[in-house]
């Protein structure tokens, strides 16, 4: 023990230096604060890249848009998340050839480009299967089209950079390693507007590869696809040179070209064109490996939105089933020449994987998730347990449990509950609206009326649950208004101050104080209003894309403080920031205030304090202008200066951010890379990591009654950081101590019942939150030697339960379920289900004590009934008191059969090996057998072999259910107890009889043949529990 | 399975680390190797605590690869991972009557043969390989993290890869977590964590008398170890199927 001694002295005197928040990370601070998944699955979310391992059908890997990358081992039935720590939005996967087990490729950034698409940040590889992942380089990329591999040398890879969508890049081309990813070399280049959206590589030839290059470029009010640049490039030496073929091709410009090898022959290829001339654009095919090509078709399905359709995939045995992506899917048996739609499934289809082995059975990727069907497509079945749904925004309300509102891509609008019996099912949401869904309120007073809206606000909807009706209450132009501008994701928001306010944003503000019946605007144009923004009809390039993705000069976001109603601030998505102190009368524009900001920086979040009037928080993404850098402000003087507070420790654009309502240093930002926390205002930020992955928040929220920190993710559903109340504690001061108990607010125990729980084992549920007491405390250092435990005594120092410690560095969180022990219960032959309920303890102040080594710690908590229980008091104490007395009968007994079996096994031998003792022993162990029967159970099974219960299975039935309730007994079950105290009391008396009788000769026969005794516990003994 | 250890008194120099001197350290200042190894048998009496109730187990393990849980509840003795070096059985809990487990369960654990009393103290001689994959931080501790590759597992008539990261506090080499994919069934890909604390000394070795398990990213149930019997005196008619 001398060397254990030793480190834990050096080991503290090294913690008590180090310990400060400023030094904080977020694995030695958050500890068991954990995120909480909620999904749903049920609309799930955009899936980018499916890759299927090439010997083994059951292993396959999907990339989503948002989401990361997840892997099945069973056939696409289950999928599990293998890349949470790094960037969510997937361009490729790719599965070495050679080691398709263990080496796995990921490049990030997806390549199907809408204006809601994230970023990549480079090319990874795990060795491992895709347990871990390190980054290959390629930072720059953008995104990463794909990835191929040399089957003949894996350490040769080929990868296809698309690029940048929001600028110009010189990192797009193909890149060449021959080191298995640690050098790379440029090999093929055009420039740096123009990047490779494809290249595949001939599967019998690795020296033959097919590239196709694509100008293309987004800003925040357009959308350009094509140029002159754009073509299709073959090479047959490896990469060193490369050839345009476009023999067969239209002349003029391109623009998006999706290239495929049919498996089964590698002459033959297929190509869709996007043109400039549309009847030459579509379906083209080659058989002579891209010598010359055939137009085919010009189909709706397969010329539709290049940019996000540009997909085909040939079956791995018939080279004429082909298959592309685009808005319900393209399926052709004849080569390309004819296509008929893929059974119903959510639309918009970007990839496809059929089976290795049955090639009827084929997976589709889809902005609803994944989809697989046993039938070439036929009928189409829903993977439900991928919870990567894509939200723009999220709201909660106050009711208990609080419902979370939000809003997705392609996938309407949505409210389902924080919490829910058996976990939060995809059954629990209700959709309220159409299209793509953004922003939903709540009615703050109203829980039945909620307010959602489409797309560029097409339509905003006032939705009453109760008769389910909806109305659109959109704000609408009148005489003398020129026409309203709304943002893809329009904003809309409540009041804090008056129940029936709805703000929505235009390039004006408007406001209603009736539920959005009637209209007023209370600005001017708050936008720069630059007309050359406001082009969009003419957005697309070659193919014109009009969808109102495009809108700019809008106002993006709307902050009225809670403090004073007058006071509001809005942000636009053209870098305006603009506050008004009298409700709109007047209005500053802060922007030239904000200094290191680029000008026109898309305002995407402001928040308005709760603790000062004229502090406000802004946050802005420079992203649609090709600037990942992160931009949060804070001004506590209305805008008139502003810093920033965003340090080295982010890394990622952020969109969003939530101000504690306690603690004005405690503060959250989302960024593309996932949520950062600080502790003291953004001197140094901390990222929270525990079961977070590394995803877009776009939203985040807190619900003020449970503490929650609510996050609306892109790609990743709604995550939940529950009861952020323990981090507003952290101090320096508080981690000095070895082990500090945080402050807790008195616990309420729920009187829900468990029952629920209706998804299939292959759906994906969201977790609940604990219902218990969170027994909060910060260990500075891990326990690792010696003993720790944790006990519960109520107020007067009685024992009450043992608790399972958490050991770790950083905050720990102890679960009580504010039950004590269960009774002990009699030895039988069968399960005693009764028996199995401990007794909830009453309300009260109870004293929690936590034994580390040769320290204790304690800490005092206060437990309340319910608020909105049924029971009275005198009921609870009603049922509390039967309880304990049927508590104490069952242990009673269970001592009685105790002493019985003590005396059963001692006589059972004593009368075999001793002929003195044999006719007093067998007369004992008969009584005994005989009497045990009819107390518990002594045959059968715990299924249907089960006999007749006998007293201790009654007994602990209707103590179960008692106990089990939290109201006072019923008239029938004080009968039934009648009952069973009546047979207690025969069990008593017969027992009492054996031992004045057979009991008292056998005790006295082992005297006098000088035969120990049964050692018997006494019953303190034998009950005690602590 | 899983016991340990204490100290760095033999390491000097944290660059100078390779796996092989960290665990040798810890199974050093653990006992000593030839503690370790003459160790032949190990009994633990251990509790389960949840909703009230305790569920007390014992727990039998050999060097010769034999193994028992035996729990009991309510007057009911179940068995559970009985192993006499051949078959592998259990209780089952509706007919409380021994059941065999499935045939390439059986075979798996006859695979571990050998491991007794940890296979970080036996690996070299089983022929696993053990790797340093770099350093991580678990339950707040920087930790060295030593990859082992065990003998392949057979799933569902595959051999698949047997892979168990070992987390070893930095400071004093002491394993603080073992991570595992899960291979087979609804849960495969999923990872599994095993944690370990409160480790005490018996008789000059050191056991963790706390193990958690857990699926990442969940809570998990702690097995609190009571006692540790070295060499106990064990009838080996424990382990064998019971004929009815």
């Amino acid at each position: 023990m001398k060397i254990l001694s030793t480190f834990f002295v050096v080991g503290f005197a090294f913690i008590a230096n180090a310990q400060s928040i400023d030094k904080l990370n977020g694995d030695a601070l958050f500890g068991d604060i954990k995120a909480r998944h909620l999904g749903p699955a049920l609309m799930s979310g955009r899936v980018s890249d499916i890759e299927g391992h090439p010997t083994d059908s059951k292993t396959i890997f999907i990339g989503t848009a948002g989401g990361g990358v997840w892997k099945s081992q069973d056939g696409g039935v289950m999928f599990n998340s293998i890349f949470d720590k790094h960037c969510q939005s997937i361009g490729c996967v790719a599965i070495d050839p050679d080691n398709p087990d263990k080496t796995i490729w990921v490049g990030t950034g997806e390549v199907w480009t809408r204006n809601s698409t994230s970023i990549g940040d480079g090319i990874y590889k795990s060795n491992n299967g895709g347990k871990s992942w390190k980054k290959m380089g390629l930072e720059k990329s953008d995104r990463i089209s794909s990835i191929q591999i040399n089957p003949n040398n894996t350490d040769e890879v080929f990868v296809g950079v698309q690029g940048a969508l929001w600028g110009p890049n010189e990192e797009r081309g193909v890149y060449k390693t021959i080191d298995g990813g640690l050098t790379w070399e440029k090999i093929f280049y055009i420039d740096e507007n123009t990047g490779c959206s494809e290249l595949v590589m001939d599967p019998k030839n690795p020296n033959i590869l097919y590239a196709s290059f694509w100008e293309h470029r987004r800003t925040a009010w357009s959308f350009s696809s094509g140029g002159e640049q754009c073509g299709l490039y073959k090479s047959i030496d490896g990469g060193k040179s490369w050839n345009e073929i476009h023999q067969g091709f239209p002349k003029g410009t391109l623009g998006r070209i999706a290239i495929a090898i049919a498996p089964s022959n590698s002459s033959i290829l297929y190509s869709v064109i996007e043109s400039a001339d549309k009847k030459l654009s579509g379906m083209y095919r080659s058989e002579d490996a891209g010598e010359n090509w055939k137009h085919l078709n010009s189909d709706f399905g397969l010329v539709v939105r290049p940019f996000y359709f540009s997909r085909i995939v040939v079956h791995p045995k018939n080279p004429d089933i082909v298959v592309k992506a685009g808005l319900f899917g393209s399926f052709s048996r004849d080569g390309g020449k004819t296509f008929k739609g893929l059974g119903a499934m959510h639309p918009d289809i970007h990839d496809f994987w059929f089976d290795i082995k049955d090639g009827d059975k084929m997976f589709v990727a889809t902005d609803g998730g994944l989809y697989r069907s046993m039938n070439s497509g036929a009928t189409m079945e829903m993977v439900q347990t991928l919870p990567i749904s894509q939200f723009y925004h999220v709201s909660v309300d106050n009711q208990k449990p609080y419902m979370i509102y939000g809003g997705l891509q392609d996938n309407g609008s949505w409210y389902g509950p924080s919490s829910s019996p058996g976990g939060v099912e995809g059954r629990d949401w209700e959709t309220i609206g159409f299209g793509d869904g953004f922003r939903v309120y709540s009615h703050p007073e109203k829980p039945n009326i909620t307010y959602s809206e489409m797309q560029g606000a097409e339509a905003i909807w006032r939705y009453d649950s109760d008769i389910k009706q909806s109305k659109v209450v959109k704000p609408l132009p009148v005489k003398g208004d020129p026409k309203l501008r709304f943002n893809w994701n329009a904003p809309i928001t409540t009041s804090p101050n008056s129940a029936d306010r709805l703000y929505v944003g235009s390039q004006f503000l408007h406001v209603s104080d009736d539920m959005g019946d009637n209209w007023r605007k209370i600005s001017p144009d708050l936008t720069t209003d630059d007309k050359l923004k406001q082009e969009q009809e003419g957005s697309g390039g070659l193919s014109k894309d009009n969808s109102g993705a495009e809108n700019h000069c809008t106002i993006f976001t709307i902050a009225e403080s809670e403090l004073d109603q007058n006071i509001i601030w809005i942000g636009t998505d053209d870098g305006n920031v603009q506050v008004t102190k009298d409700a709109g009368k007047t209005w500053s524009n802060v922007t030239e205030n904000l200094k290191g900001l680029p000008a026109n920086t898309w305002c995407y979040h402001i928040e308005a304090s709760v603790f000062e009037k004229g502090t406000a928080y802004a946050v802005f993404d420079g992203h649609t202008s090709n600037d990942k850098n992160t931009y949060c402000y804070k001004t506590t003087d209305f805008g008139a200066t502003w810093t920033s507070i965003i340090t080295d420790d982010v890394y990622g654009f952020a969109r969003s951010f939530q101000e504690d309502f306690e603690n004005p240093n405690l503060l959250f930002l989302g960024t593309e890379f996932g949520l950062y926390v600080t502790l003291n205002g953004g001197k140094n930020w901390v990222k929270f990591e525990n079961n977070m992955p590394a995803t877009a928040i776009h939203y985040i929220t807190m619900q003020k009654q449970t503490n929650d920190l609510v996050m609306g993710t892109h790609g990743r559903g709604i995550i939940i950081m529950d009861d952020v109340s323990p981090l507003r504690q952290i101090s320096e001061k508080m981690m000095a101590d070895k082990l500090f108990f945080m402050e807790m607010k008195p616990f309420e125990m729920s009187e829900q019942s468990d029952f629920g729980g209706t998804s299939s084992p292959t759906q994906f549920v969201g977790a609940n939150p604990s219902t218990n007491a969170r027994i909060t405390y910060y260990l500075s250092k891990r326990h690792t030697f010696g003993k720790m435990s944790m006990k519960v005594l109520d107020k007067d120092g009685n024992f009450v339960s043992n608790l399972t410690p958490g050991k770790k560095k950083g905050i720990n969180i102890v679960n009580w379920s504010f039950y004590g022990m269960g009774p002990r219960i009699a030895k039988g032959k069968s399960f005693a289900r009764g028996g199995m309920t401990p007794p909830r303890v009453p309300a009260g102040e109870y004293t929690v004590v936590i034994n580390k080594g040769k320290e204790s710690y304690e800490t005092k908590i206060q437990v309340d009934y319910t608020k909105n229980s049924i029971f009275s008091l005198a009921e609870r104490k009603q049922q509390f008191e039967v309880s304990k007395m049927l508590f104490g009968l069952n242990e009673e007994l269970a001592y009685m059969v105790y002493v019985m079996d003590e005396f059963i096994v001692h006589s059972e031998k004593t009368s075999k090996e001793n002929s003195k003792m044999k006719k007093t022993g067998l007369k004992l162990t008969k009584e005994l057998n005989d009497l045990k029967k009819v107390l518990v159970i002594t045959s059968g099974d715990n299924y249907v072999g089960t006999v007749e219960n006998q007293l201790r299975e009654k007994m602990s039935n209707v103590y179960g259910a008692i106990t089990g309730y939290y109201g006072a007994p019923t008239k029938t079950q004080m009968q039934n107890i009648a009952l069973i105290e009546g047979e207690m009391n025969s069990a008593r008396k017969n027992f009492s009889s054996i031992q004045s009788g057979s009991l008292s000769k056998y005790v006295n026969a082992l005297k006098k043949n000088e035969i120990t005794a049964p050692n018997l516990k006494t019953f303190e003994e034998y009950v005690k529990k602590d | 399975m899983a016991f340990l250890f204490i100290s760095s008194v033999f390491i000097s120099n944290a660059q100078d680390m390779t796996v092989e001197k960290i665990i040798e350290s810890y199974v050093e200042n653990t006992g000593g190797r030839e503690a370790w190894m003459s160790l032949k048998s190990l009994k633990m009496e251990a509790k389960i605590e949840f909703s009230g109730m305790e569920l007390p187990l014992s727990i039998t393990s050999t060097k010769s690869g034999e193994a028992a849980t035996v729990v009991n509840f309510q007057g009911m003795t179940f068995y559970q991972g009985m192993f006499d070096g051949k078959t592998l059985w259990g209780t089952n809990q509706m007919t409380m009557k021994a059941e065999k487990g499935e045939s390439e369960d059986t075979e798996n654990i006859k695979r571990t043969k050998g491991e007794f009393p940890e296979a970080l103290l036996t690996y070299k001689d089983l022929g696993y390989t053990v790797e340093l994959e770099g350093e991580d931080t678990k339950e707040g501790v920087e930790c060295y993290k030593i990859k082992m590759t065990k003998k392949a597992q057979l799933v569902d008539g595959e051999e698949k890869e047997n892979v168990v990261y070992y987390y070893l506090d930095k400071e004093n080499f002491v394993p603080i977590m073992q991570e595992q994919e899960m291979l087979a069934g609804q849960m495969k890909g999923q990872i599994s964590q095993t944690l370990f604390s409160d480790y005490q000394e018996v008789d000059g070795l050191y056991f963790a008398f706390s193990m958690t398990q857990q699926l990442e990213g969940q809570d998990g149930q702690e097995i609190v170890i009571e006692s540790v019997e070295l060499n106990p005196e064990i009838d080996k008619t424990l382990f064998v199927f019971p004929s009815e």
